[in-house]
């Protein structure tokens, strides 16, 4: 409303509702409106100079001066729109961090602040995990004995198995249904509440002074040895001291002591030298009976199947020379490592309650309870909790803080560090909880430390000692997935999990084993194997067009989402629909329509009935609209409510068809029962952003009404809740 | 104050609803969060249930912001006026005007006034309009009531917004041989969305018949030149051809399609978002014909490859496109590689205005390779004036006995 000069630039942003309010406001008085609005009036019309379009339009002449101040604003305006849809970040995280990422030399307060930060954090790790601590050491000594035993015991019994195990020394050969560690928190992290946590940074006064010289004495100091062995003592060793896996961040004196005899070439250590190296359980495991070594190479399959994976040549080949000894992975130079580390790790806190402490007051906004990072256990399972009730802000706070606890905290991109499963499980969980929350640019830059997730230390082949046996990417297929969205989005490249997975099931199809080697499979596990890759490859295939389609390739998109049919036969009805939808977004109502017939003609096929009729009437409700029969269209979603009268998609788009028949009444009434009866389905951001929409058309109270929706939403929903969707601020 | 401010009066533009799209973020069972990203998948209503993956739902979303609007489009607006007052009011007349920079537009379902409008009860009212001009428009809202104390009061709200240029059209005119004309029209798309071309058509003027080039047929198959999709991204052009071909009726007198004529409009239908519709016409296309003087000679028949030496025949024809009657005379001269058999200087005869004679000539070459048909001159015996015909057509001349000498 401010200035007609913005209308002139970039008339996308004018927005009547909103500018209808403002006008409420200034001018009381409707004769005052009057006068208030005048001038629009006279600056707008005289200033424009070629009218009349019908001749000014077509000759060919006068096209070579076709306007590129238009094009160049409508571009602008395309991105402005474009950035509507993506960026949501509601703090502005993403600017702020950029900067003291690398300054960890220079910016002497800032490192002071972060490490008071860490260490803080630290002693809240600690409060909380020092009981499962001690049960994992008490299991650990059992573990140790009866290993033998259980490696014979029958598969399905349930083993307790104790996490560290199930990390370094590979327990997963042991635990009977050869599936998930079924962790409980990672060991690494619960032995981060140990209290030496700090010691490093007391006691480590020389190393705190010349981070980077120190980590290569480090090395070199003691021979070949390799970070992944030390990563193995940090957590088996006796708790006296380790915490982290991180060599240079947080090396305990002691541990340069004993370094676990890895390769030939270091014969000054033997392994006997280390009464708790880790080698040991295996040694007792492999030479102690001949049955748990088969054991383990059965379980393995699950391992071998989920973790398969395509290296580069080059990695490929520092894995082999690890493998057979040929050197150390140590000599490997830092820019093929994977040295990744928080970017930013300011609290990501509570939007709803921030509205609510804005316009509810404080009392109200105290009583907005939701799961922090602080009120769940510190392990994997309060991550659980703290997803699962969606609060995904806490939960990112949360694998900051385990991540910090692992050593790859804030600032610590770059620095030499060891990674574990759970250590990128972690890193996965939040990268993917960032991109849901939408804060792509946080996900994209903390992404970029793990390069193309193709470094030799994300395989397990370079930790023999800690993974003896265990081969492939301990890099989540999942993980791979996000990164390759996030990148084909920005970056328009193919992913590589569409080629990679591809391949694999071509091995697989062809006789040999995911990798392409000759290993003889048995019919089951190759048939599981393919299985599994064949959903991976449609699961990329959906990735693909999806990304496709947000970058408007609606022709690759459509392809795309059509050869995924052949790969998930059950979902052609929604395939076909879906494709039918992308048809009407470009306006082509006539190919859609097709694409909705092949649907009813798929009808006898399978899937049940209601859902099919369902699917079928939605679709019909869809090319009524398009063709702006509005009255046709509510029909239609009528016709779904009367098969199934709780789809909650039906009764809102119903809804919205109301209004375009001018019944705003009706579309309000409607909306606001449904999001009072049920509210646990209509509490969906696309809901209340309609109902607040409706709100503002309808009447000056508009604000208090979407008040008493912030109140509902603060009862129920999480605080990854979008709260934009109110139109409060 | 309060009874001033009786009544709450918005507008709200109506573009198409949207599809909401979800950002789908999965893992498999043995990640971290287990089975709980699907599953709070499966429990967000705007999924598409079975297949959650798909990213594009089909929960509808009402209008972010007024957005562009383009010449050629639907404008369309709701307009509610609400009683939040306590008080009933009385006789309300809403009128929307739409101003433009050359006239002044109602667009009000109705003109006739409510009689009452009781507390929380709200009147509305959706406009439609088909926008026809490029520039800035102002809606003009007026309301004018009676509250319960008698008190009339009025109050006008102004929306201004501009009104773009979808579509960027440059012509090509491309004169054939015969008297067919082509027409290549280049359509950019410089909206900021994909733009499905609905129909892109040449309404000719009277005086041709259109045939357009824009589809292959194959056993009965049409399929477009573009491809399988309609649509236009942002900035992109697509290129149309049209072969316009004179009515016989005009056909006949060639001479006649002088100088700048009419050659007809495109009409032009897009659509966009769930069936955006919007509609252009061009003004009228205009081209310059082919100036032919005073007598045109074109081929109406030769071949296009002959051997070496050996005698061919070419039929021309020669049309009178001036406007008096003349008596015309044959010359054909020889150049080094065409040689004209027959009689040159012949006479052929008196040729009224615009009526044509078909000549049949016998010409041989002497040299190999492509040669030009030079060498023919008409003389108009009434005037003296002698016209020149060289390089009217070319052929291919080759050699038959070339693979027997090998």
């Amino acid at each position: 409303m401010d200035s007609g000069e913005a209308h002139a630039q970039r008339p996308v942003t004018l927005d009547i509702a909103v500018e209808d309010v403002n006008q409420e406001v200034s001018a009381p008085a409707p004769s005052e409106a009057t006068i208030g609005q005048t001038p629009p009036t006279d600056g707008g019309l005289p200033q424009e100079d070629s009218i009349d379009l019908g001749r000014d339009f077509a000759t060919p002449q006068d096209d070579s001066s076709a306007t590129p101040s238009e094009s160049l604003m409508d571009k602008l305006n395309d991105q402005m729109m474009e950035s509507v849809m993506i960026s949501d970040s509601p703090n502005n995280s993403e600017e702020d961090d950029v900067v003291p990422i690398d300054s960890l030399l220079d910016g002497g307060e800032e490192e002071e602040n972060v490490a008071e930060g860490n260490q803080e954090e630290q002693s809240e790790i600690r409060q909380n995990t020092t009981e499962i601590k001690v049960s994992v050491e008490e299991q650990e000594e059992g573990g140790l004995q009866e290993k033998p035993e259980e490696a014979t015991k029958p598969k399905d019994e349930p083993v307790p198995v104790c996490t560290i195990f199930s990390q370094g020394t590979q327990p997963k050969s042991l635990v009977p249904d050869g599936f998930q560690p079924t962790l409980i928190k990672s060991p690494s992290f619960s032995m981060g509440g140990g209290e030496d946590v700090v010691t490093p940074n007391k006691m480590g006064g020389p190393l705190v002074c010349q981070p980077s010289p120190s980590l290569s004495k480090f090395f070199t100091d003691n021979g070949q040895t390799n970070p992944a062995s030390d990563f193995f003592d940090s957590f088996t060793a006796p708790s006296s001291f380790i915490s982290v896996s991180n060599p240079n961040a947080e090396i305990p004196p002691g541990s340069l002591q004993p370094p676990t005899p890895q390769t030939a070439s270091a014969p000054g250590s033997a392994p006997t030298s280390a009464p708790a190296a880790p080698p040991q359980p295996f040694n007792q495991l492999f030479s102690g009976s001949d049955d748990p070594f088969a054991t383990a190479l059965s379980l393995n399959e699950a391992d071998r199947r989920h973790d398969a994976w395509l290296p580069c040549e080059e990695t490929r080949k520092v894995l082999i020379s690890v493998a057979t000894q040929q050197y150390g992975p140590a000599y490997l130079e830092s820019s093929r490592l994977t040295m990744p580390g928080l970017k930013f790790d300011n609290l990501q806190g509570d939007a709803v309650k921030d509205l609510m402490l804005r316009f509810l007051g404080e009392a109200a906004a105290a009583k907005r309870q939701v799961l922090t990072a602080n009120s769940v256990d510190q392990s994997f399972n309060g991550l659980k909790q703290l997803i699962s009730s969606k609060n995904w802000r806490a939960a990112v706070d949360l694998t900051a803080r385990m991540l910090t606890a692992h050593g790859q905290g804030y600032g610590k991109a770059g620095q030499p560090t060891s990674h574990t499963t759970d250590s990128l499980q972690l890193w996965f969980v939040r990268l993917a909880l960032l991109t849901k929350l939408g804060l792509f640019q946080n996900a994209e830059l903390e992404f970029e430390p793990f390069g193309n997730l193709d470094q030799p230390d994300l395989y397990y082949e370079y930790y023999p000692t800690v993974y003896p046996g265990r081969k492939g990417s301990m890099v989540p297929f999942s993980m791979r997935l996000l990164h390759a969205e996030l990148h084909s989005t920005w970056l328009m490249l193919t992913p590589p999990p569409a080629s990679c997975s591809s391949q694999i099931l071509e091995n697989l199809e062809t006789g040999s084993a995911e990798d392409g080697s000759m290993i003889t499979l048995t019919q089951e596990n190759r048939q599981a194997s393919l299985k599994l890759w064949r959903s991976r490859l449609s699961r990329v295939m959906y990735s693909m067009a999806n990304c496709l389609l947000l970058m408007k390739d609606y022709v690759l998109a459509v392809d795309t989402y059509q050869s995924i049919i052949q790969y998930e036969p059950q979902q052609r009805a929604q395939l076909l629909s879906g494709i039918g939808r992308i048809f009407l977004q470009i306006g082509d109502v006539k190919t859609a329509e097709r694409f909705f017939q092949d649907v009813e003609k798929s009808g006898q096929v399978k899937g049940s009935q209601q859902a099919l009729a369902t699917c079928v009437l939605m679709n019909r409700a869809f090319v009524h609209l398009s063709q702006n029969n509005y009255a046709e269209a509510h029909a239609s979603f009528i016709e779904v409510l009367k098969i199934d009268p709780k789809n909650p998609v039906a009764n809102n788009n119903a809804a919205v068809c109301l209004l375009y028949l001018g019944r705003l009444k009706e579309s309000l009434g409607q909306l606001e029962g449904l999001v009072q009866q049920d509210p646990t389905q209509y509490l969906h951001e696309s809901v209340l952003f309609n109902l607040t929409t409706m709100y503002e058309l309808e009447s000056s109270r508009s604000t208090q009404k979407k008040q008493a929706l912030l109140e509902a939403v603060a009862c129920r929903e999480g605080d990854s809740f979008n709260t934009q969707c109110l139109k409060l601020v | 104050l309060t009874v001033n401010m009786s009544l709450y009066f918005t507008v709200m533009r109506l573009t198409k609803p949207t599809l909401f799209t979800n950002l789908p973020a999965t893992c498999e069972d043995r990640d971290l969060p287990g089975d709980l990203f699907g599953q709070l998948m499966r429990q967000d209503p705007s999924t598409i249930k079975g297949a959650e993956t798909l990213m594009l739902g089909e929960m509808l979303t009402l209008p972010q912001n007024f957005g562009n609007i383009f010449l050629g489009e639907t404008f369309s607006s709701y307009i509610s006026v609400h009683n939040d007052s306590s008080q009933v009011v009385k006789d309300i007349l809403v009128k929307a005007d739409l101003q433009t920079s050359s006239q002044r537009l109602n667009l009000s379902a109705s003109n006739s006034a409510v009689a009452e409008l009781k507390p929380e009860c709200c009147i509305d009212d959706v406009i439609h309009h088909e926008v026809k001009e490029i520039g800035t428009h102002i809606l003009v809202c007026a309301v004018s009531y009676t509250t319960q104390q008698g008190e009339k009061l009025y109050f006008r709200k102004f929306f201004k917004f501009q009104v773009l240029k979808p579509l960027d059209v440059k012509t090509k005119f491309y004169n054939a041989e015969t008297d067919e004309v082509f027409l290549e029209a280049q359509i950019q798309n410089i909206t900021t969305s994909p733009m499905f071309m609905e129909k892109v058509s040449l309404e000719p003027s009277m005086m041709y018949n259109v045939t357009e080039l824009n589809m292959v047929t194959q056993a009965d198959k049409g399929e477009s030149t573009f491809g399988k999709m309609s649509y236009l991204q942002p900035m992109d052009t697509r290129q149309y051809l049209y072969c316009l071909k004179p009515k016989p009726e005009y056909a006949e007198k060639a001479g006649i399609i002088k100088g700048v004529t009419v050659i007809g409009k495109l009409d032009i239908v897009w659509k966009t978002n769930l069936g955006e519709r919007g509609r252009l016409q061009t003004s009228q296309l205009q081209r310059m014909a082919p100036g032919y003087g005073d007598i045109r000679l074109s081929l109406d028949l030769i071949p296009d490859t002959v051997n070496l030496e050996e005698p061919f025949d070419i039929i021309c024809k020669i049309t009178n496109c001036s406007e008096r009657t003349m008596d015309l005379v044959l010359e054909m001269c020889n150049t080094s590689s065409i040689h004209w058999c027959g009689i040159s200087g012949r006479q052929l005869g008196k040729l009224s205005p615009g009526a044509f004679l078909s000549l049949p000539l016998t010409v041989l070459s002497s040299v190999q390779g492509l040669q030009s048909i030079s060498g023919l001159r008409l003389t108009d015996t009434f005037l003296k004036r002698t016209y020149e015909y060289d390089d009217i057509a070319q052929v291919c001349v080759v050699c038959p006995f070339t693979s027997n000498e090998c």
